[in-house]
């Protein structure tokens, strides 16, 4: 039995352990061993991926040549490292931030964090259209009850728009291309795609289209609002799932989709540059709603649907140095995204902090929670010494070499736009004086540890980034 | 073994007498329970024979046809009796209770006589081979329902029934009139004889008018969109084991007719290319399955939001069939197997969640979930099979119809069919908004005993296995498809 598939078996026991034990207090000591061993599980595949890599596990067919299938390959070693690797830092932290905001339905948010993340996981160890739309659509029903978690009149509004947002775009849009692509090419295989042959560009551009707006995980325009309106999860639910899992599962599906069953055959397309306009669209509206918002969450989610965008952007130029970018800014937007969220929820839990405006002076009260918010945004906007300014170096460098003008005046002025709303929070919080400064009121130290830890770490990823440039750059699909 | 498809008929209708003269309501159960089981049991080996050795006949009395009357089993015929006998299995078992309370103690066997004599009904409409037979199963069928549904102890159901005694009679008469046409032309009533006259008739105009006739007969029974009214009624006054059971089997009844008749005895004419005929039914269908969901969307009862639910997906079933290619007519077989399954479990649970209530209002529905979680679970899951969500049976049908829509390059009624299933998630929502959102509630939830909860299990597993191995679903739909399409059945 292979690795991976151990793993999706091991998540799927302790779902059923810890359904089990769901009336016990102590259930999120079983959440965090079960996130750790979770992380152990796919470093080891990490260090024996030469075995792994392109093994496939055919569970049921389900009908001629649709099967549930699993296999393995760098893309997804990449998403399940990162992954795997912040949900147990997140959980180390909501074990605490679950008694300290006072949550008495904690049975119900480790069952179904539990639940997504091995949707996660099965989305990243699919191997075809149909597993992978499957666990999509199980990631959306399992992260529903962790966005009404409240269950108060907002959180149920809220969630309303969420499932129906994801559910209804993916049924409207991504099944249809799925079975496209199906009964065009015949095969919806990731390990062996057959390419689109001898159809007209209409429909090859459409399918795209529908691929495109059918994810809308990866929160492009005009399909991005659940992700504002998943805010009012607890902000566990918000660092993980809304700025790593679940987004970056649309984000990988789109890859992967753009990266293997179409190849690079497509990008000698002229009417790629549709794509290229929504998704630089995205990013200059997301840019300026984020602009205005006052609620910290609300502006870390519009920045997030604008990020995503320049993965997508990398994807979809389908250059190599833009496909290296996207892929390292996959991992560096995840490291610096659950900072800033994770941050943002030590603000509120200790200090009642929500907005932006209430955020003068928090530095003398809160430093390592400060300093790891003042990493966190600069890898959004994308300055050295953090990693950000990495992936946005390669994709400026990607963007020029295929000559998309427009594109880089739009990563140019989004940075700038970015340094707009990320700049007056660490202003704020430095060089304020406000009322927060007199506080009693001390971060809390088991919030801070694991923020500080992935904070540590995304500032090592600057200085130890060869490795990984290069480990991503080996990725088969760079010709 | 050549005596199976008649003693699948015979065997009932020698228990009903039986019945009568009991007349006690334990042993009437008893009775019809040992029918049942029967029953599935013999349409079982039926089934397991055709599927290795191939069509079944039987002559009655030894006379072969076109002078005696055959009847006849083959794959399509298979299937259907399958899924009835399966259908008729579960209600019967989990009905005890059920028909105590509805049904007046000294009404009960005949009750339970109707019953049995619908289902005869039923299963002799799949077996004969004679299509004037045809139209005596249907109204054997059709006037036990009558019964079956006006005893729903109100007086809507009274009226429910009678609506559709007289929408039903209308419609037997066109089915009628269709076979008197045939026969004139042909001058035989033997399906398989029919078949072969009809290829060298030249009067193709008075076909056509069969043709018609048929359409309209058959839409009636099988509540095809613009016919569909008295569906509505029926199922939300009659009593709810009736709804449960009429989920499962009547509109699917017709359309095996359909089947039988289009794609079978008429296949060679090409009924459906004939003025376009598919066409205009493809779009008059569509237009259907947009206004359906949308009065499903705006009822509150919930029995009429699953019987409007039950015509849209029909239109989708049709909409398959007509298209005429493989895909297309394995979707559809798929999706009468799989809706009559999803329905059925959804009203089965209604049934015995409400067994009292004779209206089950959205609001009913509240706190269900903290009182029955595990049913509610099933209910959730029976739901979202009808939305068509992956892992369940409703989504290979979705994949299938969908997939026959773009094979055929029906572009714009691809995206209806995508928005309409969605739009399904919009009643079905509001269900589960019910169920798990709101509290307190003022109508009464029983209690489930064990035993009716292992129906409502059983049905939930087989939603979930259907989605997953498809083998039994697909594999036979599929292989009926080719033999229709091209030629051997």
């Amino acid at each position: 039995m292979t690795l991976y598939l151990t793993h999706l078996i091991f998540l799927t026991l302790s779902l059923v352990i810890l359904y089990i034990l769901r009336h016990k207090s102590n259930i999120s000591r079983y959440h965090n061993f079960i996130s750790l061993f979770s992380f152990v599980i796919s470093l080891s595949i990490f260090l024996k991926r030469d075995l792994l890599l392109g093994t496939k596990v055919q569970l049921i067919e389900v009908f001629d040549k649709v099967s549930i299938t699993f296999y393995l390959d760098e893309i997804g070693i990449i998403f399940l490292l990162v992954s795997n690797f912040l949900w147990f830092l997140t959980s180390l932290y909501a074990s605490r931030y679950l008694v300290l905001n006072d949550y008495n339905n904690q049975n119900i948010f480790y069952i179904f964090f539990l639940f997504a993340m091995l949707a996660t996981n099965g989305i990243i160890y699919s191997e075809n259209l149909f597993t992978i739309f499957i666990f999509y659509e199980i990631l959306t029903l399992s992260t529903y009850p962790l966005v009404t978690l409240k269950k108060n009149e907002d959180s149920l509004k809220s969630g309303k728009k969420y499932l129906f947002i994801l559910l209804g775009t993916s049924v409207i849009f991504l099944l249809p291309a799925i079975i496209v692509t199906y009964s065009v090419t015949g095969s919806i295989s990731f390990s062996e795609p057959i390419p689109f042959s001898g159809v007209s560009e209409i429909i090859l551009i459409i399918t795209m289209l529908l691929f495109i707006f059918g994810t809308a995980k990866s929160a492009v325009m005009p399909f991005h609002k659940w992700l504002p309106s998943a805010m009012v999860a607890p902000t566990p639910v918000s660092a993980l799932l809304h700025a790593v899992a679940v987004v970056k599962s649309g984000v990988y599906i789109l890859t992967k989709i753009f990266l293997l069953i179409y190849g690079a055959g497509v990008s000698s397309m002229t009417s790629m540059q549709v794509f290229v306009v929504v998704i630089c669209f995205t990013i200059v509206a997301s840019s300026v709603i984020a602009l205005r918002q006052d609620s910290i969450k609300l502006r870390l989610a519009y920045s997030t649907i604008g990020q995503l965008s320049y993965i997508l952007l990398g994807i979809i130029i389908l250059a190599p140095l833009s496909i290296l970018a996207a892929l390292l800014h996959f991992i560096f937007h995840a490291f610096g995204k659950i900072v800033l969220f994770l941050s943002a929820g030590i603000f509120a839990t200790n200090f009642k902090v929500k907005n932006v405006s209430e955020m003068d002076g928090l530095a003398t009260i809160a430093p390592l929670t400060c300093f790891s918010m003042t990493v966190g945004a600069l890898i959004m906007i994308g300055l050295p010494p953090t990693i950000g300014f990495i992936s946005k170096w390669y994709l400026l460098l990607g963007l020029s070499s295929s000559e998309e003008y427009l594109a880089i005046s739009v990563i140019i002025i989004s940075t700038l736009l970015n340094a707009g709303y990320y700049l007056p929070m660490i202003y704020k919080v430095y060089f304020n004086d406000g009322t927060n400064a007199n506080s009693k009121i001390r971060e809390d130290i088991f919030l801070v540890t694991p923020v500080f830890l992935v904070t540590l770490i995304g500032i090592m990823m600057f200085f130890l980034s060869t490795p990984i440039v290069s480990f991503v750059q080996q990725i088969g699909y760079m010709q | 073994m050549s005596q199976i498809p008649v003693l699948i008929l015979i065997l009932p209708l020698l228990f009903v007498p039986i019945i009568i003269l009991m007349r006690m309501f334990k042993v009437s159960y008893l009775i019809i329970v040992v029918s049942s089981v029967l029953n599935f049991l013999l349409i079982t080996i039926l089934t397991i024979n055709v599927f290795t050795n191939g069509v079944v006949f039987y002559e009655l009395g030894g006379w072969p046809p076109p002078i005696g009357i055959r009847l006849n089993a083959d794959m399509l015929s298979c299937l259907f009796l399958m899924l009835i006998g399966f259908m008729n299995l579960v209600c019967i078992i989990s009905c005890k209770e059920i028909v105590e309370k509805t049904v007046s103690s000294s009404k009960v066997y005949l009750f339970y006589i109707a019953w049995l004599l619908c289902n005869t009904g039923f299963t002799g409409i799949i077996l004969t081979d004679d299509i004037f037979n045809m139209f005596v199963f249907l109204e054997i069928s059709s006037l036990s329902s009558y019964y079956l549904i006006s005893q729903g102890n109100q007086k809507k159901s009274t009226f429910a029934a009678l609506q559709y005694l007289f929408i039903g009679s209308i419609g037997a008469i066109f089915v009628l009139f269709a076979i008197g046409l045939l026969y004139m032309i042909t001058g035989t009533l033997n399906m398989q004889d029919l078949t072969k006259q009809l290829a060298v008739v030249e009067e193709k105009q008075i076909i056509l008018f069969a043709i018609v006739f048929l359409l309209a007969g058959v839409g009636i029974k099988s509540a095809l969109f613009p016919l569909h009214g008295w569906l509505i009624k029926t199922y939300a006054y009659s009593p709810s084991i009736v709804t449960t059971y009429f989920s499962g089997t009547s509109t699917k009844i017709g359309i095996y007719i359909f089947f039988r008749v289009f794609l079978d005895i008429l296949n060679n004419i090409g009924p459906l290319t004939l003025f376009s005929l598919s066409d205009i039914l493809i779009a008059l269908s569509s237009i259907g399955v947009v206004l359906i969901t949308y009065y499903a969307i705006k009822q509150t009862d919930v029995k009429k939001m699953l019987a409007y639910s039950s015509v849209g997906q029909l239109s989708y079933i049709f909409i398959a069939m007509i298209l005429y290619i493989p895909d297309g007519i394995t979707a559809s077989l798929v999706h009468v197997i799989n809706h009559s399954i999803i329905k059925t479990s959804l009203f089965l649970t209604l049934t015995l969640l409400f067994i009292s209530k004779k209206e089950v209002l959205l609001t009913d529905l509240a706190g269900l979930s903290s009182k029955q979680p595990i049913v509610t679970s099933c209910f959730l899951i029976m739901s979202l099979a009808l939305v068509g969500l992956p892992l369940t049976a409703g989504f290979i049908s979705k994949w299938y119809l969908i997939l026959s829509l773009i094979q055929s390059k029906y572009w714009m009624f691809t995206s209806i069919v995508v928005l309409t299933s969605f739009m399904t998630l919009f009643y079905v929502w509001k269900m589960i908004d019910q169920v798990y959102f709101k509290e307190n509630s003022n109508g009464e939830m029983f209690e489930l005993k064990k035993h009716q909860f292992i129906p409502i299990a059983f049905l939930t597993l087989l939603i979930i296995y259907l989605g997953i191995e498809t083998s039994l679903t697909v594999g036979v739909s599929q292989s009926i498809a080719y033999d229709i399409i091209y030629g051997v059945i």
